[in-house]
């Protein structure tokens, strides 16, 4: 067994070697992959990364300070549209960002100071009304585009010499790079340590000095700040925002993204978000698939209806979110905890 | 003798009815260890809920060190210096051993978000206070021998490791005041030998004040420097060990049963 | 026109009520909130819509099949998928029932696709039996007002004087000491959740010739069902009609008086109210933890 030398070899961001090496070759990957693919695939890429975003933050809220969130895609909302906003009046895009994320942590401070009294069935009934609510309230203000939503401008990337999709490839990268590491520092931190407190027990988390209703208030400010920046990442990456977008379902397929990546867990959020990503993308064009599309598109033909094939995400993801729960609660990184252990003993 | 630390006077607390707690009084004193005996449901718990904020009395004071700190609520009781475990454990389960001891410390470090976003660099000022506490809790570590447990989950620890991890964040607190709710139960004797042992040392190392709840009268014999028992939310009486456990009202109350056992 | 507005907030607010009363039948007997409620209403609307008009039933047989099949569903739920989660805690329930959620709403909309269509009962709402220059009420409110209460009446019934509603109430009081007593508490537990979709498909018939039939038409209501039963406690069945009323009464009068537009906000301003003000609602309980 390696013996620790100095009490920073907890905290640091990479703990051994190996790690370096492997955050070496995917920081190498992330930047030559413009190089490497097509376009196409780089607005997949994009995809994922807002994706990783919210699942962060949503991660830090379920996973690490065990509140129920059904409303993500309201703070995603509100970031997009505030997003919106500030860059039609033309504000640099590093405030935009900034801003998107603090209206929208903000937003969530407001609604978490009546929800840090709430448990479990309590709060997630006031968070998916509060979804639910916050497309309604958007749908009818005029001055945001009602329900017909509205168009979002280009930021400017001129300076760097790339072409746009790539710039804004390379834009959407940097971010999210910068926030895993972020979230992996609040997690080895005091207030990292007291959100998991107050998940494991709250009377003990109250007795060693931690105010809940601050944290918990503060772990939906943060967890909407995630958001609010994935929203303004969103209004960017369609350059066009509706509140139909934000619905019931996308705040459930982010619930979903983060439960089958691994409650509580910062590999599990990216992991989540990019199989979850990669997944509806597939499924998307599960009729393109060789054999299986065919018997697929002949099954639907015979009992279902072939205008609502694209209705299979709903099911496949569903059965995905029941599977995760009654085979492997820990997700997809508790899988990959098993099998890292599997191999290190290996072939003993 | 040695100033009080802790003073109580006229605590009564009831739930529906029940008196759990009626015009209780007592002190505890500078490194004194000072236990409270008395029967299943005679309000002992509710004595430290009261103390720690869990509970708010309905009537009494509690006074730490001249300052009247009665119906405060948990977080701010614990900033005054009163650190407890608990009868049954709460722990943070989920979390590993260091973790659990470094979650004592959340009062004592004060990086805000804006410096934990930067913990990742060595220089850093969140880094600096965290290895600074990281070192203190360390010293706990090695005091109570929990090094081998130091990066596992507490859940998977035994019983009597997790009563010492428990007790570890009691410590990292650095408490002036150190409430244990029953530390021998569960135990083995060995252990237990072990946690007598630890408890006076904490007592003559830290300079803690320390009340225990104690339902084992060998062990209250052996460490209590005065003990107070309880019965039905009222005292029975107060003294050193060898004066309470020889009185007749007490033993009535509580030995009779235990000695006929032993 | 108060008259019409009462007349209004009774007909949705026992619609309301029912879908309350369906998520309360579970929350009692198994703590989990049924997040699934709304789609399993939504696909025994579907199969009432089969029913009358691909195989040509009439409307009471059609009920029929629809009652059987909402209790299969709802017993085979609870069977199949909660039952199998190895102690889960409140989040891994909560996430089930939004995964078979998800699975209902994915099935409708692949078998019957996301067009709205319109659905025919022998009560219309366009159809008025009875008008003055003040109010009129239609046969869709008529009916609405007259099956929510025949719903209710036979769960009273079924609850106070059958052996299935004594052995209900005992593994909502304690599981195990059920267990212990000779109540097959697993069965009983499955029973629970064929009722509580059998409520929520009667909500679901009631509702759709007023909206329209597709995958989404319970979203409203069952928030509007969470509402209400938050309202009345989320553990007492009167809380859950009383609650159900209340707020259709408010919403009505919210939507006359104030704004229209905004009237789908006020459930969501009532349950942040009513949790703030009072969370174990009104005519719940509240527990703290012992330590």
């Amino acid at each position: 067994m390696k013996l620790k030398k100095h009490y920073f070899e907890d905290i640091q961001l990479f703990p051994n070697k190996a790690s370096i090496f492997w955050s070496l070759v995917a920081i190498l990957f992330l930047a030559f992959l413009p190089g490497l693919v097509k376009t196409y695939y780089l607005s997949i890429v994009n995809l994922m990364a807002l994706n990783i975003l919210v699942a962060l933050g949503l991660n830090l809220l379920v996973g690490n300070t065990g509140q129920i969130s059904l409303g993500h895609a309201g703070f995603v909302a509100i970031g997009a549209y505030a997003a919106a906003l500030m860059l039609k009046a033309g504000l640099p895009f590093i405030i935009v960002l900034l801003g998107a994320g603090t209206v929208a942590a903000m937003v969530g401070a407001i609604l978490g100071i009546p929800s840090f009294r709430l448990e479990g069935p309590y709060l997630a009934i006031a968070t998916l009304s509060f979804g639910m609510a916050v497309t309604i309230i958007i749908g009818r203000i005029d001055i945001l585009g009602g329900r017909m939503g509205m168009s979002v401008p280009r930021i400017d990337l001129s300076w760097t010499g790339l072409k746009y999709d790539i710039a804004l490839y390379y834009v959407f990268a940097l971010i999210t790079v910068i926030m895993i590491i972020f979230t992996r520092n609040i997690l080895k931190s005091r207030i990292g340590r007291a959100f998991q407190a107050i998940r494991d027990s709250d009377v003990a988390a109250s007795v060693v000095g931690i105010l809940l209703a601050k944290y918990k208030t503060f772990s939906f400010a943060i967890s909407a700040f995630y958001a609010g920046m994935a929203g303004c990442l969103w209004a960017l990456y369609l350059q066009f925002v509706n509140p139909g977008s934000f619905n019931f379902m996308m705040s459930i397929l982010f619930l979903a993204t983060i439960v089958l990546g691994g409650l509580g867990s910062v590999t599990g959020s990216v992991m989540g978000a990019i199989v979850m990503t990669w997944l509806s993308l597939q499924l998307e064009k599960i009729v393109e698939i060789p054999f299986f599309g065919e018997v697929f598109v002949t099954f639907t033909g015979y009992f279902m209806n072939p205008s609502g094939i694209a209705n299979i995400t709903w099911v496949a993801t569903g059965l995905i979110l029941i599977a995760v729960i009654i085979f492997e609660p820990m997700g997809l990184n508790g899988l990959w905890l098993r099998t890292k252990r599997y191999w290190k003993l290996w072939p003993f | 003798m040695s100033l009080p630390v802790l003073h109580i006077e006229h605590l009564s607390k009831s739930f529906g009815g029940v008196r759990a707690l009626n015009d209780l009084h007592f002190t505890v004193r500078e490194k004194e260890i000072f236990s409270i005996i008395g029967p299943n449901g005679a309000g002992k718990s509710t004595i430290f809920n009261c103390i720690n904020g869990l509970y708010s009395p309905e009537n009494g004071k509690i006074i730490l060190q001249g300052q009247d700190i009665t119906g405060k609520s948990p977080n701010v009781i614990a900033g005054k210096g009163i650190a407890r475990t608990f009868q049954n454990l709460e722990l943070f389960k989920y979390m590993s051993t260091i973790d659990n001891l470094l979650l004592g410390r959340h009062m004592l470090m004060k990086s805000s978000i804006f410096h934990i976003l930067a913990l990742s660099v060595k220089r850093s000022a969140a880094a600096r206070e965290e290895i600074k506490h990281r070192r203190k809790v360390e010293e706990i570590i090695d005091f109570l021998e929990l090094q081998p447990y130091r990066d596992y989950p507490v859940f998977a620890l035994s019983y009597g490791k997790q009563k010492l991890v428990e007790l570890g964040r009691a410590l990292a607190m650095e408490p002036k005041i150190l409430l244990l709710d029953e530390p021998a139960a569960g135990l083995n004797n060995e252990e237990r030998q072990d946690m007598i042992f630890w408890i006076q040392d904490i007592r003559d190392q830290m300079d803690i004040s320390i009340v225990i709840i104690e339902h084992n009268m060998q062990m209250v014999k052996d460490i209590s420097d005065r003990v107070l028992a309880l019965n039905f939310g009222k005292k029975i009486t107060e003294g050193s060990p060898q004066e309470v456990l020889a009185n007749q009202e007490v033993i009535r109350a509580y030995l009779g049963d235990d000695l006929k056992d032993e | 026109m108060i008259a019409q507005i009462l007349i209004n907030a009774v007909v949705a607010g026992s619609i309301y009520a029912l879908m309350a009363l369906a998520m309360v039948i579970i929350y009692k007997a198994s703590e989990i909130p049924n997040f699934a409620q709304g789609e399993m209403a939504m696909i025994s609307t579907y199969i009432t819509f089969v029913m009358l008009q691909v195989y040509g039933f009439s409307f009471y047989p059609a009920l029929l099949v629809t009652i059987l099949f909402a209790f299969i569903l709802g017993f085979l739920f609870e069977f199949a998928v909660i039952r199998r989660a190895k102690d889960p805690n409140l989040l891994g329930y909560i996430i089930i029932t939004l995964g078979f959620q998800m699975v209902l709403f994915g099935l409708a909309g692949w078998k019957w696709g996301s067009d709205q269509r319109t659905f025919s009962l022998p009560f219309s709402s366009s159809s008025v039996i009875f008008r003055t220059d003040q109010y009129a009420i239609t046969e869709h409110n008529m009916a609405s007002i007259i099956i929510a209460i025949l719903v209710m009446a036979g769960l009273y019934i079924l609850l106070k004087y059958t052996r299935l509603g004594l052995a209900m109430k005992a593994i909502q009081q304690n599981k195990n000491a059920a267990r212990f007593n000779g109540i097959p508490a697993d069965r009983i537990m499955g029973f629970s959740f064929g009722i509580s979709a059998i409520v929520g498909a009667v909500a679901g018939i009631l509702v759709a010739p007023v909206s329209t039939l597709d995958p989404t038409m319970m979203w409203d209501p069952l928030l509007k069902g969470f509402a209400a039963a938050v309202l009345g406690g989320m553990k007492s069945l009167p809380g859950a009609i009383i609650g159900g009323l209340l707020l259709g009464l408010i919403e009505n009068l919210f939507g006359y008086y104030i704004s229209l537009e905004f009237k789908a906000v006020v459930a969501f301003a009532i349950i942040i109210l009513v949790l703030f003000v009072k969370p174990s609602g009104l005519l719940g309980k509240h527990y703290t933890k012992k330590v």
